[in-house]
C-alpha cells in the first residue's frame, strides 16, 4: 500500500493509506491527552492554550462539527485505505489493544494477552459485558468474524489485510477468550490490532450484504447517517463503558453528536473555521497556521506523526538512478531544508531519516549518512558518473543522451503545497543539470507506470507507525506487484536480513541494532531522499476542549467537550 | 465552461451577435483600439516573452511572498519566483490553449460541417446525430472525460477543449454551407460540371470562412476559461512552463493573506477574454456590414 | 399532423442521443489507461492479491468479453438499472436521486436569478447609451471571469470576512446565496448582452415607432412589446445556458463544498466508477434532450416563420 505519492499526506488528512496506526502513542501521550495544544513541535506552541483544559470540569452535551478535506468511499475499516475512514471509524470501533508508546501497548477490548514461544499464537482474554451498538454481545466470535472479514478476498481490503500478512485463522476458545494463529511470526501484530482498520465489528452487521453495510462497533459513538460527499453524523453511545486503558475518562463520551463535514477546498475549510461555521478542521493549510495560532478564537493541534518520512524514493534497478553517484548527485542538488521551510511555512520539520522521529527504533545518528545539499558536490558526482557534457538547455548529457529523470505523481492526491515543493525540487535539479520531469497522472495511469517501472522517482510517506514499514518499503519480496511498497526495487540480502529480524525478534536491543543498521544502509546508498517528517495539523475553535490525539496525530473525540 | 460559445443554433448569426458588445462600432472605437492593443501586446508576449521578463521558473526561496515592488512589479510567489515574469511567460501556454483549442475545433468542425452539408443525406444524418450526442455533454463534462482518458497535461487540455467545441462549428458550417450550396450560382456551377472539391474551395469556404472566424474569435475566450477551470479541478497537469490557469489554481490558497498572488493571473484571464470579446464583436460588425 | 410528426421525430432523436451518450461513456471508460479491477481493489494505493483481483473481476464481470459487457450494460440501461457503484456499493439510481436534487436546486436558482437580473438590466438600459455602456462593461466582466474565481472572491469577502452567508450546513437559502450569485453572474451577463442587442434593433424598427405614436408609454413598450420581440434569441440562449450551467455546477460545488452531481461525477471519473459516470452522463443527456425539446417547441410557438422549416 504504500506506494504512492500521495499516500503520505497524513498531515493533509487525505488518503493516507500508509497510516496504519490509530492507536495512541504516548510520546506525546502525557502531553496530549486532555490538552489541545499539545505538540511535540516545540516552538510552535503557545502555553496559554494548555492551561484552559485543566481548570474546568468537562461539560456534557452539544454537537461538534469537524471539517475534513477528503471524503471516504466506505466506512468499513476493513476495506478502506483512507485515513479519513480511520478518523471517523475510530469513534465507532474499539480495538483489542491500545498503543501507548512507540512500542508499548495497553488493554482495551482485551484485558490481557499471551504470546506463544514461537511467536505464532496470540491468546487474548476479552473484556466482559460489552455490547455492540446493535445489541449484539461482544465475544470471541466477534473478534474472529472481524478478522476473517478483513482477510476474505471478497472484502477486497485495500489496507487492513496487509496488516495481517501471516494470519492463518482465529479460534474461539471460550466466549471471552480468542486465539489468533499466524503462519509465521509477525512482531507488529499488536500495533496492527491497535489500529482502527482492525477495529472489532458486530458479526450481525458484517453478515449483511455489502450494499447494506453500516459500521457497528462498541465505540463511544454510534453511526447515525452518511450523506455522500457531504457529511457523516455520529451519535453518543450512552452506555459506553469500554474506554481504552490510557483514556482521560471512562464512561460515555461528552459530546451528544459528532459531525464530519467534507470541505475539500483548503481556503473554504479554513474560512469555515475562522468564521465559526465549524468547530474544527483537518489539514490546516500550512500557510494559515501562523494566523490561526495568533487568533483569539482558534487553536492549533499540531502533532508529529510516526512512520516513514515524506521522501523521494529512487528506483535503483534501471535508468539513470541505478548509479549511486547520480542518486547522491540528485540528493546533493536539492536544498531540502530551505525548500521545506519555505513551502510549508516552517510547520513541517525537514527530515534526515527514513523514519519519523517518533517512530520506534528511529536512530537520529543515521542522518550523518545522508548526502546533504551541496551544489558543487552534485556537479562533481555527475562528472564522476560520466554525465560530463552540458547541452544547450543546460542539462547534463552522456553519450548524447540527456540526463532525464521521471517522477510521476498522482494528480488526485496532490495538494497545492506538494505541487509547489515539486516545482521547487525540479528547479533545484535543473541547477545541477538534471532534467527532473514530473508528469501528473490519474490513478489508472499511475498504477500502470509503477507496474511497468516507467519511473525513476516516486514520492511517498506517512506509513504505519512501526519500523516494520521499512521492510514493506525495501524488502526484496515487497514489490508493487506482490502488494508491497518497494518502489525503489532494492534487493539487498543484507537489508533483508536486518528487516526480517525486525519482524520476528522480540528482543529490544537486537531490534534497535537491526533497525539502526537498516536506516544507515538506506541513507548511505541513497535509496531515498527524506524531505519532511509528517505532522498532523488540526485547527479547533477555542470553545473545544479535551481533544486528544492518537499515535498518528489524528484527533480523538472521545473526551472532547464544548465550553460555551 | 466556455462562456461565449454558442451551441444550439437554428440561426447562428443571431445568438452570436447578441453575445457581442452592442451599439455602434464607431462610438466604441476607443475600447476596440484598447482591446486590440492589449491583444497585440499579448501576442508579442506569447511569441517573445523574454522581451518583457526572464527566469519565470527561477525560485528565490529567501524572497517568497514579496509584495509588488520596483524589482518585482507584481511581487513574488510562494517559491520567490517573479509573478510578472510568470505571467508573461504564461501568456504563450494560455493563449495556446485558447487559440489552439479553438483552431482545432474550427478546423475539425468545418470539415465535419462540410461533410454533413455536401456528403449526402446519410452522411448528414450520421454526422449531425454524432454532433447531437456530443452536444448533449456539457463542454466541461466532455473535457473532463477526455482529460481522464488521455491523462492530464496541457496538450490534452487543448485537445479536450477542441473536441468539446467542435460540434458547435460543425453545425454552423453545415447550415451556412447548405445555404451556399443551394444558391443559384453554385447549382449552376454544378450544372456546368465543376468538381465538388472546387465548389467547396472556390465557393463554399470563402462564404463560410468569415462566420467561422467570428465564432472562433468569440470562443477563444471561453476556451481560455475552460482551460483555467480544468486546472482548477486539478486536471491541467503540472508543466514546466507556467500558465495562468495553474497559476490561479496554485495560488488560490493565498487569497486572504497575499491577495495579489491569485489576483494577477485572474485579472490576466479576465482582461484577455474581455479584449477578445470586444475585438471579436468589432470583427463581426464589420463582417455583417460587408456581407449585407 | 405536422406537430405529431415533429414530436415523434424528436422522440427518436432523443433516444438516439441518450443511447449515444451512454455508449460514449462506456467506450471512454474502456479507453482509460489501467485495469479497472486494480483501481477498485487497490484504490491506486496498493496492489491487491491475485485472489482479490479475481474476485473483483468476477463481481463486476470484467472477466467477460467487451461485447458481453456492453450488451449487459445496454440491457440494464433499458430497464433503467445503472447497476451499483463500484466505489460506494449503492445503487446508482439512489446516488443520482440524492445528488440531483442538490445540483438542481443550485442550477435552477442560479439560472432564474441570472435570467431575471439579465432581463431587468436589458430592459432598463436598452437604447440608453450611457447606462448601456456601463452595464456592458459589467456584463463583459461577468462573462469573462472564471466562475471558480468569482466564487472564491465572494466566499472570502462575504462569508469569511463579513460573516454574512455561511458556506456549509443546512441553513437552506442562506448557504445557497453565494453559489447562486456566482452561477447567476455569467447567466445574467450573457442574457442581458443578447437581449439588449435585440431590443436596440427592435427599438429602431417601424413597429416601435407605431406603438409609440399610439401613445403607449415607454415602460409599457419595453415590458410588453419588446420583450415579446426578443423571445426567440433568448430561447436560443437558454438552451446554451443549460449546457453551461452544468459546467458551472461542477466547479461551484467544489468551491463551496456542496454535494451534488458535479462532485459525484468528478470523483467517479477519477475512481473509474463506470456505473456512476454513465448514470450522470445519461441523466444530463436526458435533461439536455428535454430542454431542447421544450425550447424548440416554444420556438415553433413564438416564431411562426420556423414552422415551415424542417425541424
Amino acid at each position: 500500500m504504500q506506494l504512492s505519492a500521495s499516500q503520505r499526506s497524513a498531515h493533509h488528512g487525505r488518503e493516507a493509506p500508509r497510516t496504519g496506526t490509530r492507536g495512541r502513542v504516548s510520546i506525546a501521550a502525557a502531553v496530549i491527552v486532555g490538552s489541545l495544544a499539545l505538540s511535540a513541535c516545540g516552538s510552535s506552541q503557545s502555553g496559554s492554550q494548555q492551561a484552559s483544559a485543566t481548570t474546568q470540569a468537562p461539560q456534557s452535551g452539544g454537537a461538534l462539527t469537524y471539517a475534513v478535506d477528503k471524503t471516504q468511499l466506505t466506512l468499513d475499516p476493513a476495506v478502506s485505505a483512507q485515513s479519513v475512514t480511520a478518523l471517523i471509524d475510530r469513534n465507532i470501533f474499539d480495538s483489542l489493544v491500545v498503543q501507548t508508546g512507540p512500542s508499548s501497548f495497553g488493554p482495551w477490548l482485551a484485558t490481557r494477552w499471551t504470546t506463544s514461544p514461537d511467536g505464532k499464537t496470540y491468546t487474548f482474554h476479552l473484556r466482559r459485558g460489552v455490547t455492540f451498538h446493535d445489541g449484539t454481545p461482544f465475544t470471541a466470535a466477534a473478534v474472529k468474524a472481524s478478522l476473517d472479514h478483513v482477510v476474505d478476498p471478497k472484502t477486497a481490503s485495500q489496507y487492513a489485510a496487509s496488516l495481517l500478512p501471516t494470519y492463518e485463522g482465529s479460534k474461539v476458545i471460550a466466549p471471552d477468550q480468542v486465539q489468533i494463529r499466524l503462519s509465521a511470526p509477525f512482531r507488529p501484530l499488536l500495533q496492527a490490532l491497535s489500529t482502527a482498520y482492525l477495529g472489532i465489528q458486530s458479526p450481525k452487521a458484517l453478515a449483511l450484504p455489502v450494499g447494506k453495510y453500516a459500521p457497528v462497533g462498541t465505540g463511544p459513538f454510534k453511526y447515525g447517517s452518511w450523506v455522500n460527499k457531504k457529511n457523516v453524523t455520529l451519535n453518543r453511545a450512552a452506555s459506553y463503558a469500554s474506554a481504552p486503558s490510557n483514556a482521560k475518562h471512562t464512561g460515555a463520551a461528552y459530546l451528544d453528536r459528532l459531525n464530519f463535514q467534507l470541505i475539500s477546498e483548503d481556503q473554504t475549510r479554513y474560512g469555515a473555521l475562522t468564521s465559526n461555521q465549524v468547530q474544527g478542521i483537518a489539514a490546516v493549510p500550512p500557510s494559515d497556521v501562523a494566523s490561526l495560532k495568533s487568533s483569539s478564537s482558534a487553536q492549533v493541534l499540531s502533532v508529529p506523526q510516526p512512520g516513514n518520512s515524506y521522501s523521494l524514493y529512487f528506483q535503483v534497478k534501471s535508468g539513470p538512478l541505478a548509479d549511486v553517484r547520480v542518486r547522491k548527485a540528485l540528493s546533493a542538488a536539492i536544498d531540502v531544508k530551505t525548500l521545506i521551510k519555505t513551502v510549508y511555512f516552517g510547520q513541517f520539520p525537514a527530515a534526515t531519516n527514513p523514519l519519523g522521529p517518533t517512530t520506534a527504533y528511529h536512530d537520529a545518528s543515521a542522518g550523518q549518512e545522508l548526502q546533504g545539499f551541496d551544489l558543487a558536490t552534485a556537479k562533481r558526482l555527475l562528472d564522476e558518473a560520466g554525465w560530463t557534457t552540458v547541452n544547450s538547455s543546460g542539462y547534463r548529457t552522456k553519450d548524447g543522451k540527456q540526463l532525464t529523470v521521471e517522477w510521476p505523481t498522482l494528480a488526485v492526491n496532490e495538494s497545492a503545497s506538494d505541487n509547489t515543493l515539486g516545482q521547487g525540487i525540479v528547479a533545484n535539479a535543473k541547477a545541477a543539470g538534471i532534467d527532473l520531469r514530473r508528469p501528473s497522472l490519474d490513478v489508472g495511469a499511475y498504477i500502470d507506470a509503477v507496474k511497468k517501472t516507467k519511473y525513476s522517482v516516486i514520492d511517498a510517506g506517512g506509513g504505519r507507525a512501526d519500523p516494520d514499514i521499512l521492510r514493506f518499503l525495501y524488502g526484496a519480496k515487497q514489490t508493487f506487484l506482490t502488494g508491497g511498497g518497494n518502489t525503489s526495487l532494492v534487493a539487498s540480502p543484507q537489508l533483508d536480513g536486518w528487516l526480517n529480524d525486525g519482524l520476528v525478534s522480540s528482543e529490544p536491543t537486537k531490534l534497535a541494532a537491526d533497525y539502526s543498521a537498516a536506516q544507515k544502509y538506506i541513507l548511505s546508498n541513497a535509496f531515498q531522499l527524506p524531505l519532511h517528517d509528517n505532522v498532523s495539523i488540526a485547527g479547533f475553535s477555542k470553545t473545544v476542549k479535551g481533544v486528544a490525539s492518537d499515535v498518528s496525530g489524528y484527533p480523538l473525540f472521545y473526551s472532547a467537550w464544548l465550553d460555551d | 465552461m466556455s462562456t461565449l460559445d454558442i451551441t444550439h443554433e437554428p440561426d447562428p448569426g443571431r445568438a452570436a451577435s447578441g453575445l457581442l458588445v452592442t451599439g455602434n462600432l464607431r462610438a466604441r472605437r476607443p475600447s476596440v483600439v484598447a482591446a486590440a492593443l492589449l491583444l497585440a501586446l499579448l501576442a508579442v508576449a506569447a511569441v517573445w516573452p523574454s522581451a518583457f521578463a526572464s527566469h519565470p521558473n527561477q525560485p528565490d526561496l529567501g524572497a517568497a511572498f514579496r509584495g509588488p515592488s520596483p524589482t518585482h512589479l507584481l511581487g513574488t510567489d510562494q517559491l520567490g519566483r517573479d509573478t510578472f515574469a510568470r505571467l508573461v511567460h504564461g501568456t504563450r501556454t494560455s493563449l495556446l490553449i485558447g487559440l489552439g483549442g479553438t483552431a482545432l475545433a474550427a478546423a475539425g468542425g468545418a470539415l465535419w460541417g462540410l461533410v454533413a452539408a455536401l456528403g449526402g443525406r446519410i452522411a448528414d444524418e450520421v454526422t449531425m446525430r454524432i454532433a447531437d450526442i456530443l452536444m448533449a455533454f456539457p463542454s466541461l463534462l466532455l473535457a473532463l472525460v477526455v482529460v481522464s482518458v488521455l491523462g492530464p497535461g496541457q496538450e490534452n487540455v487543448l485537445l479536450a477543449i477542441g473536441l468539446s467545441l467542435m460540434p458547435i462549428f460543425a453545425r454552423i458550417v453545415r447550415i451556412q454551407a447548405k445555404v451556399v450550396a443551394s444558391s443559384l450560382y453554385v447549382s449552376s456551377a454544378r450544372g456546368l460540371g465543376v468538381s465538388p472539391l472546387r465548389i467547396v474551395v472556390g465557393h463554399v469556404l470563402p462564404n463560410v470562412g468569415p462566420s467561422v472566424l467570428v465564432i472562433a474569435t468569440m470562443n477563444v475566450g471561453g476556451a481560455i476559461i475552460a482551460g483555467a477551470s480544468l486546472s482548477f479541478l486539478g486536471l491541467g497537469g503540472s508543466a514546466s512552463s507556467p500558465d495562468w490557469g495553474s497559476m490561479l489554481a496554485e495560488t488560490r490558497g493565498y487569497l486572504q493573506a497575499d491577495w495579489w498572488l491569485p489576483v494577477a493571473p485572474g485579472l490576466a484571464i479576465t482582461l484577455t477574454v474581455v479584449a477578445l470579446s470586444v475585438v471579436g464583436r468589432a470583427m463581426q460588425q464589420r463582417a455583417k456590414g460587408s456581407g449585407r | 399532423m405536422h406537430y405529431r410528426r415533429w414530436v415523434v421525430r424528436r422522440l427518436w432523436l432523443g433516444i438516439l442521443v441518450i443511447w449515444g451518450a451512454a455508449t460514449t461513456s462506456f467506450v471512454a471508460l474502456q479507453l482509460l489507461p489501467g485495469n479497472p479491477a486494480l483501481v477498485i481493489a487497490g484504490g491506486g494505493n496498493n496492489y491487491p492479491s491475485e485472489a482479490t483481483l479475481r474476485a473483483v473481476e468476477r463481481t463486476y464481470g470484467f472477466d467477460k468479453s467487451i461485447v458481453t459487457q456492453y450488451l449487459t450494460f445496454l440491457g440494464r440501461l433499458l430497464r433503467g438499472d445503472f447497476g451499483d457503484s463500484y466505489q460506494l456499493h449503492q445503487p446508482v439510481g439512489s446516488i443520482l436521486s440524492s445528488q440531483a436534487a442538490a445540483s438542481a436546486e443550485l442550477a435552477a436558482g442560479g439560472a432564474i436569478i441570472g435570467a431575471l437580473v439579465g432581463v431587468a438590466v436589458a430592459l432598463a438600459t436598452a437604447g440608453r447609451p450611457r447606462a448601456a455602456g456601463a452595464a456592458r462593461c459589467l456584463e463583459l466582466l461577468a462573462v469573462s471571469t472564471p466562475g471558480f474565481w468569482i466564487g472564491l472572491v465572494l466566499l472570502s469577502l462575504f462569508s469569511f470576512d463579513l460573516h454574512l452567508f455561511p458556506v456549509i450546513g443546512n441553513d437552506g437559502v442562506s448557504s445557497l446565496v453565494l453559489p447562486w450569485i456566482t452561477l447567476a453572474l455569467p447567466v445574467a451577463g450573457s442574457t442581458s448582452l443578447v437581449m439588449r442587442e435585440e431590443m436596440e434593433q427592435a427599438l429602431v424598427q417601424p413597429f416601435a415607432l407605431t406603438v409609440r405614436a399610439r401613445g403607449v408609454s415607454e415602460s409599457r413598450l419595453r415590458s410588453r412589446h419588446l420583450l415579446k420581440h426578443t423571445a426567440p434569441p433568448v430561447l436560443t440562449l437558454s438552451s446554451w445556458i443549460v449546457g453551461q450551467l452544468f459546467g458551472g455546477v461542477v466547479v461551484i460545488e467544489q468551491v463551496f463544498a456542496r454535494d451534488g452531481l458535479g462532485q459525484t461525477l468528478v470523483a467517479a471519473v477519477e475512481g473509474r466508477d463506470l456505473p456512476v459516470v454513465t448514470g450522470v452522463v445519461v441523466f444530463v443527456a436526458v435533461v439536455f434532450v428535454l430542454v431542447n425539446f421544450v425550447v424548440d417547441g416554444l420556438y415553433l410557438a413564438v416564431d411562426p416563420r420556423l414552422r415551415r422549416q424542417p425541424a
